[in-house]
Formats: structure tokens, sequence, C-alpha cells
């Protein structure tokens, strides 16, 4: 036992000494980083958080490795729940997409108040959505245009591959629905991915996927896009109409990749991570990647996100209101 | 011909001495991280994506896949000489590697895994290297029906593994499909079961923490009640003669190799289901064709053999859709799939055709990769056994460390640890009054795949069960349902047969 | 009444039971119903297979009544008292280990774990013990979280670790 102590005494010095070297004003992480996504491998938070570990990592932008750590549960709801009782901790993150404002609406019992339970950091990126058949499509060949393909969907037998039920896309497809007035089968499958391989193996005749999830079928000429939901049209998909230029301003949504820390860790913490963040997104290789994956760059932080949160938080009250 | 060229100028980077030293510290941590319960593969290629970014892509391929095989070769090695599975792949290993190195064999069954692992992984990429887009367009066929029926299938032919008690082993089946549909529905988007609303039991319950509680846990205090705490240390020695006399005892095994080879990477490539439930398929085949289907269970060689080779093969397997179709098949080549966005690939259709280095390059690692894990893990062998003869009461408590901390990786939360001692602890009392586990953990692997297949189907199909039935609407899943009904029903008729009119002794 | 095998055998059947009427109740929060409009419910699955369980342990149960499963006629002990103490002792000492981890930190309850699991039930000396006690935590924490970089639970012993990240980084 005489050894134990000794250690232990060792041990306790050692940190005493560490600790008071810090100085008190600047923060620089202790430990590793716990980079926590609010969804499964292999889906679009997950290619961000790991490109952003990534980016990171080869950089320096860090003293201490972000690690990251998936907690799909519950849409994203025990991430949630995760990060808001770690208030305080200053080495935890959160990547979060627009599930961050639909999983506490959908489930109540979670008890999260997004405006309250984290700290804003930044938005780095926002990913839109499209409209996607298959070239020969069973039930749309032929359809080119977005007009055409609605006049076909009035017939109302299409089935639409989705990402989960009250998940952006089928949310989506209730503001189409009662926009348009037409009615679609929805089938959920597990992720992006999945969604798109439905619509090109003929089990699902739509998807409303974003556009990075279909770029390799689109680049094989295998699935066609019939709208972008942005106001203007993308770089990346030079010949997708926008919706604006087709007349239906409001068919615009976005899917937002943003990180917030739990509650109250300082000012100094905030400030920390945020310029990370910030090196993160100026980074060339970081831009090129996204600006070639079709995502834009949308840049915001402190005050300006929490509007935004704010904003986007009653937006989707009223999409869930209106779907339910 | 442009493909084999392609393929040996992969091969030939593999080779060069700065790319086999990644090859080979690759292999031997893949072999270390899957050999521990609760890691496999996914944990060996995390770790790598952001050394991708110090060394070139092409050495971080290599590295990668090295990893990749090393951990499939690992898995194996804590099923059979610990009893818990090292990896998810390797759950089906366990039934008989276990009772093998019980008897005495541990060297045959790190032999059969090694050679099985070998085989299955060489079949695997050459099937891959010939066939690859063609295959991709079957991947792309296999839709939810088909999935269902491959689901049934995969229980029809477990019918046999469980006890001779029926409402016993019913209940091990019925308890596992229950734990699979704890937490979040995919199709409702309703949370279920989540009981006392902890809000741990959104994620589900992972199969592994039931597999490392039942075999891990509860195995341990199973072994510690029946010795007393003095199990007697087998004193194996070890001559590269047993290798070569253990190699013999493969000659019976060439069915077992051709069922785990084929229909591992069948299954591997379809992309809902990856390599788990291609061992146990394997696995159940083999069982009910072999003509000793009795000593599956109690240390068949072909019964390491099959799963053994079905996992490595799926695991090739699963490259395919990632690689052709941008799904991820396994956790594992979701990662990977993460990698090569970050390479600046994209996943689909023309990756063949527009990086063909990048493709052959990991595919001839792949080649070299199966290589040398087969040369270390065989030259390992002697390290392996030696746990076998550290004192048990020092085992013991290293091994419940192992189970903490394998509980508690693959989700990181200490929910997860406490439902394994739980599952330690029932499956150890169930086990005693003769309730078989193995059908509860082969439902809570197959459980969520099914359900979900099946509920996807009949939306489409609006309710109609024909859609698993009529060949005039799903030609393949119709095939593959009435096969797996065939599979059902034998052995229900034996089993019925038996309890009915019991054998006079 | 002694724990013996055809005791725990109806005493396990019960607990099944009750389970499986848990399970029922807590699935027939969401829809157990499976409408072709609505389609299946999401308590759907868990209900009706809990049901199934329940049926399972009532002929379980009623198998013991007319004593015709092997364990209903086995009056041994259901564990053997000899072995009594290893089954106990393990258990509660992994849960001491778990609730250390949790709230102590997993590296310092290991030394304590290992520490008093050797000393009852290994003849080693204490100088191996202590050693071993020591060592296996170290070698956790260079596996995990140098290589690996998996960060195991730490609880309040969390400060420990700075300094040594401070190295490792």
């Amino acid at each position: 036992m005489n050894l134990l102590k000794k250690v232990a005494i060792l041990f306790v010095s050692f940190s005493f000494v560490a600790v008071s070297t810090t100085s008190a004003k600047e923060f620089a992480p202790k430990k590793p980083i716990e980079l926590i996504i609010m969804a499964g491998q292999g889906g679009g938070a997950d290619e961000i958080a790991r490109l952003v570990q990534g980016v990171a990592e080869k950089n320096d932008f860090t003293s201490k490795p972000l690690i990251p750590i998936n907690k799909p549960g519950g849409s994203g709801g025990e991430a949630l729940q995760y990060v808001k009782a770690k208030s305080g901790d200053q080495h935890t993150i959160l990547i979060t997409l627009n599930s961050f404002f639909t999983t506490p609406q959908n489930q109540k019992e979670l008890d999260i108040n997004i405006l309250e339970d984290y700290t804003p950091l930044a938005r780095l990126l926002t990913d839109t959505f499209m409209v996607w058949i298959k070239k020969d499509g069973a039930k749309t060949s032929g359809i080119n245009t977005l007009d055409e393909f609605l006049a076909r969907a009035k017939q109302g037998d299409l089935v639409m591959g989705g990402t989960g039920k009250m998940s952006e896309d089928e949310l989506l497809l209730g503001m189409m629905r009662s926009m348009f007035g037409f009615d679609a089968k929805y089938v959920p499958y597990s992720g992006g991915g999945a969604v798109a391989k439905g619509l090109i193996g003929d089990e699902s005749d739509f998807t409303l996927n974003n556009p990075s999830e279909q770029m390799g079928f689109y680049q094989s000429g295998d699935s066609k896009a019939l709208v972008m939901m942005t106001p203007k049209r993308n770089p990346a998909f030079p010949e997708v109409p926008s919706s604006h230029e087709l007349g239906y301003p409001d068919l615009e949504y976005y899917m937002m990749r943003a990180f917030v820390a739990p509650a109250d860790i300082g000012a100094e913490a905030t400030k920390y991570y945020t310029g990370v963040l910030h090196d993160v997104y100026m980074n060339a290789e970081f831009q090129k990647f996204n600006i070639d994956d079709g995502k834009l760059l949308s840049w915001i932080e402190g005050y300006g996100l929490s509007d935004f949160f704010a904003v986007e938080y009653d937006k989707h009250t009223e999409i869930v209101a209106a779907f339910n | 011909m442009e493909t084999f060229y392609l393929l040996m100028n992969g091969i030939g980077t593999a080779l060069v001495p700065f790319n086999l030293a990644l090859l080979i510290f690759g292999c031997l941590i893949g072999l270390f991280v899957g050999a521990m319960p609760g890691l496999g593969s996914v944990n060996g290629v995390a770790i790598l994506i952001p050394i991708t970014f110090i060394v070139p892509p092409t050495a971080a391929i290599i590295f990668l896949a090295a990893v990749y095989y090393g951990a499939m070769y690992g898995g194996a090695i804590s099923s059979i000489m610990l009893g818990i599975p090292g990896a998810s792949t390797a759950v089906a290993t366990v039934f008989d590697g276990r009772p093998l190195a019980q008897k005495g064999e541990a060297i045959t069954g790190l032999t059969a895994a090694a050679v099985g692992s070998f085989v299955g992984g060489t079949v695997s990429v050459i099937l891959f290297t010939l066939f690859a887009p063609p295959l991709a367009k079957v991947a792309l066929a296999f839709n939810a029906p088909e999935t269902f029926a491959l689901m049934v299938m995969a229980f029809a032919t477990f019918v046999g593994l469980g006890g001779d008690d029926i409402p016993k082993t019913c209940f091990s089946i019925l308890i596992g499909l229950v734990l699979s549909t704890i937490g979040l529905d995919l199709i409702s988007g309703k949370p279920r079961l989540i009981f006392f609303d902890i809000p741990g039991f959104l994620h589900g319950v992972n199969f592994l923490v039931l597999a490392i509680g039942i075999y891990g846990i509860g195995e341990m205090l199973w072994t510690l009640e029946t010795t007393k705490g003095a199990v007697k240390i087998s004193s194996i020695s070890f001559t590269f003669k047993d290798v070569v006399l253990s190699v013999k005892k493969l000659k019976g095994t060439m069915m077992a190799m051709t069922i785990g080879s084929f229909l591992g990477f069948f299954v591997g490539i379809l992309p809902a289901a990856g390599a788990t439930p291609a061992a146990l398929m394997a696995y159940g085949i083999t069982k009910q064709l072999s003509k000793n289907s009795a000593e599956f269970g109690k240390g068949a060689v072909a019964g390491v053999v099959a799963p053994e080779c079905a996992n490595n093969s799926a695991s090739t397997g699963s490259m395919l859709p990632m690689l052709t179709l941008g799904i991820p098949g396994s956790p594992t080549t979701a990662i990977l799939l993460g990698g090569m966005i970050l390479w600046g690939l994209t996943p689909g259709p023309l990756l063949f055709t527009q990086e063909p280095e990048f493709v052959w390059g990991l595919i001839g690692s792949l080649y070299i990769a199966n290589f040398f894990a087969l040369i270390l893990n065989v030259a390992l062998i002697p390290a392996f056994i030696m746990v076998l003869r550290v004192p048990f009461a020092i085992l013991a408590p290293v091994i419940f460390v192992l189970c903490v901390t394998g509980g508690y990786a693959p989700t990181q939360s200490i929910h997860d640890v406490w439902l394994m001692l739980l599952f330690g602890v029932a499956g150890y009392i169930l086990r005693k009054l003769d309730y078989p586990v193995a059908p509860a953990v082969l439902s809570i692997v197959l459980g969520p795949l099914a359900e979900k297949a099946m509920r996807q189907s009949l939306i489409i199909s609006d309710g109609s069960f024909n859609i698993f039935l009529d060949f005039t609407i799903k030609p393949i899943a119709a095939t593959i349902m009435y096969i797996a009904l065939i599979f059902l029903f034998l052995p229900l008729i034996n089993i019925l047969k038996n309890q009915l009119f019991p054998k006079k002794a | 009444m002694k724990l013996t095998t055809r005791n725990a055998e109806i005493f396990v059947a019960v607990i099944l039971a009750l389970c499986s009427i848990g399970l029922m109740i807590k699935a027939a929060q969401n829809s157990i119903t499976w409408t072709i409009e609505d389609n299946m419910g999401a308590g759907f699955m868990p209900f009706w297979l809990s049901l199934g369980m329940l049926i399972c342990t009532i002929i379980t149960i009623f198998k013991w009544v007319i004593r015709k499963s092997p364990q209903s006629n086995n009056n041994e002990p259901f564990i053997d008292p000899e072995a009594n103490k290893y089954v106990y002792v393990t258990i509660l000492s992994l849960i001491g280990l778990i609730l250390g981890t949790a709230y102590v930190g997993i590296y310092i309850s290991l030394i304590f774990f290992l520490f008093f699991y050797l000393k009852n039930f290994s003849e080693k000396s204490n100088l191996f013990i202590s050693v071993f006690s020591i060592a296996t935590p170290i070698v956790t924490f260079c596996f995990f979280e140098w290589l690996l970089k998996i960060t195991l639970p730490q609880g309040i012993s969390e400060p420990l670790f700075y300094p040594i990240y401070e190295l490792m980084y």
C-alpha cells in the first residue's frame, strides 16, 4: 500500500504544477476533446465531423486531439441529453444538424431547450436538398422537369425513400404536399446512402437527398436532379435549376452543419473553440472539399448563431405543426 | 488484361519496403485490436483516418487494409481462447471454438480459424477482382423484401441450435427479438421500451453488450462455480508439428470452407447485412448440411472454419457496396467511406473507371494483407497459447477488466456496462436452468435487420405479404423465402417427432 | 425455503413472466395495432413478442407443476454451496468496479478491484499483486487513450491525468 500512496501523491503534486502553470485567462484544453456526433457513422454530419477532425489534426489547430463519438440514439436525442448534462464541461463539443430543431419537438420528454442548454459556437456550412429521380425509373421515365414530375406525382402512387419518420426529408415532403397537392408513400431507410441506393435499385420512385449523397450516381448518370431548393444554382450542379428560377420561391430548405458546446463553459473556452472552428473553416482544403461536394460555406458565430437557432426553431415548430 | 495489370501494380506497390513495414505493423495492430473484446476493425480504422493525412494516400490504403484484415483474424482469437467474441463478427466462432479449446485443442481451433480466414479472404478477393462491377448490380437488386427473405433464411438455419426444451428455446429467441426493438423505431419515429426514461436505452441494446455479458461474465461465473476457482491449467506444449497436425484436421472441412467463402461473400456484398449475419448463416447452414451435425457446438473444426471463412469473405464483400454504391455495409466501411471522401474520392459506379489506381491498389493490398495476416497469426499462436498457462485466478480478473472496457468502448456509455453485467448475471442463472443463450444472441443481431426490412416491404406492398411469396412480384425474394421455409420445416418436423415419440433408450 | 434447482426454476419462471408482462405494458405505450392505412404500430412487435415470452414462461411453469422438466425434479442446491463465495464475491466486486468506474474513474477503480480480487482468490505474494494491480491500469491507459484514442471514464480522478495528456500530445 505504501507504493500506492507514493504514486498517488506523485500524481497529485504533478497535476497541481500543471494546473497552476496554465495561465488563468487563455483557455487551452487539458485533455482530449470529445466531438459528439448526433448521427450515425457514415452520414453527412459524421462526414463533416471527421473532416473537421482531420483538418484540425493535420494543421495542429488544437493542442489536444478531437475524438469523434457517434451517439445516434433517438434521432440525436441521446446526444442532446448527454451534452446538456455536461453543462460547464469545457472538453465537449457537439456537431448538430436540423434534428437539433426537430428532435426536441418530436420527443418532448427529452426536456431540451436548445437556446438555453447549449453554447452556440459556429455554423460552418449549409447543405441543401434536391428532388432526385432515377434516369429510367419504372414510374418516372421520360420526366425531365419539376413540373412534369409534379403532374406525375399527383396520381398519388409514387414511393419516396427517406431517412426516417419525422426527419428533415419527411417534413420537406409534407411542405411539398401542401404546396403542390400531391401525396406519396414514405419509406424510411437508415441513412442517406441507403436512400440513394433504394432509388437506383428501383425500390423508391423519388428521393429528397442532399447533393453529396447522390453525387456518385449523379456523375455516372444513373440519377437525375430536378430542382435544388435554393435561390441560386449551385456550381457543383450547374445544369440543375434552382427553385426560385422555376417560380417556387417557397420551396427553400437548408440543412445546417453547426457546432455547439455545453452551457456555461465560459467566455474563454467559447472563444477558443470558435477560433479553432474558424481556422478549420478558412482552411483551403476544407473549403475546396465542401464546394466540390455542393455545400454552401456559411459562417456565423455568437449572437448571429443564437438568432439563427431561434428563427429556425420557430420555423420548424410551424413545419412540424403543419405536418401533424 | 488491364485489370490484371492494375492489380499487379497494386500488389507491387504494397511490396515496397516502407509500405510492407506499414502493412506488417497494421496487421499487428489489427490483430490486437480485433482480439480485444468489444473492439473491432472499426476502432483500428478510426484511429487511422487522422494518420492518413500524414502518410501518402497509397500507404494509407495499405495500412488500412492491413488493420482491417488483421482485426478480422484477431476476432477469432479471444473467441477461441477466452470464449468471448473478440468482435461481433466472431460470435459464431465461439460456438465451437470455445469447446475446442476446453478439450485442449486450442491449437487446432486457432489454426482452423487462421486457415479459414485466409481461404475466405482469398476467395472473396478473387471474386471481387473478377466480378466486382456485375456483382454491384446484384447488390442493387437486393432491396427490402429480399433482405427480409434472407433474414428468415438466417433464422431458419438456426432452428437446430436451441436446447431440448422448446418453450425455453422459444423464450430465448423472443427475448432477443424484444431486446432488439429497444430504442427509436425508424419506421414510426417513436421511441420504444425506454425503461424508466433512461436516455441510454435510446441507442438500443448493442449486440456486443449482450454477447460480452453472456459469454464473458456469464461464462466466467459458470466456470468459477463449477471449478470453485481452481481451474486446472492445461499444460499445452507447442511445437510446429502440432500446427501441421492440426492443418491435417482441416481436410474434412472443404464443405465448410466452400459454404463460408461463397455465402459470406454474397451476404457481404448486400448493403444491409454485413459480416456478422454472414458468419452466423454460414455456421447454421454448414451445421445443417454436415454429416456430423451432432458434433457442432461440442468442438467441431468445421464449426470454426465456416464462420471464420464467412466473416473474412463478407468483410471483403462489404467493400463492394461501399466502393460502387457509396453505402457502407458495416460500421468499419462507414469510417473507410468517410476517409475516401476526405481523400477527394467520390464513391459510386464510376469509381472503378475514374480512380482505378485507388481501387486496385486497395484490392492488391488486401491480397498481401491477407497473406501476412495468416503468417503473423500462425507465428503468434505460441503467444496466444500462453494465455492458457496463466493461472485462472489471475486470468479471471483480467477477463472482467476486458469485459468492462469492451462493454464501454463501442458506445462509450457507462449505461451499457451496467446492462452487460445484468445480462451476464441473468445469462448465468438462465444457463444453469437450461435456457439456451445462443438463440437470444442470434435474434438480437438479426432482429433489427429483419423487422426493418419487413416493415419497409409492407409499406411498399400496402400490407400484402405477397411481396415475399409471389414469384411474379419479387422473384429473388420468393426463391429465398421458399428455400428458407424448407430449412425451417425440416428440423422442426424432426424435433416434433422426437418430442412426440421419444426414442426408447 | 432452500434454494434448490427446483425452487430456482419456478422462481426464475415467475420473474420472467412478470418481466414479460412489464414489457407488454411498456410496449403498449405505443400503438400495438396493425392496420393497412397506418402500417404497423411502433409497439406491435415488442408487444406481441412479449406475449410470446409470457406464453413460453407459462408453459415452463406448467411443466414445473406437473414435474415434467428435469429442473423441476432436481432438489440439489441451485448454486454449489462450496462455490457460493466465488460467485457472490465476483458479482459484488464487479458492481463495485463499475460503480467506481462511473464516479472515481476506471483507472483508480481497477487498482482496487484487481488488488482485492487477487488478494482473495490467488495465492500470489503481496508484491506481485501490487505490481500487477498497478501495471494493468497503466497498460489499459496506454492501449485505449494513447493507441486507440478512446477516453475511458475518469470520474473525479480526471485532473490527475492532465499532466499525462500534456506529455502525450
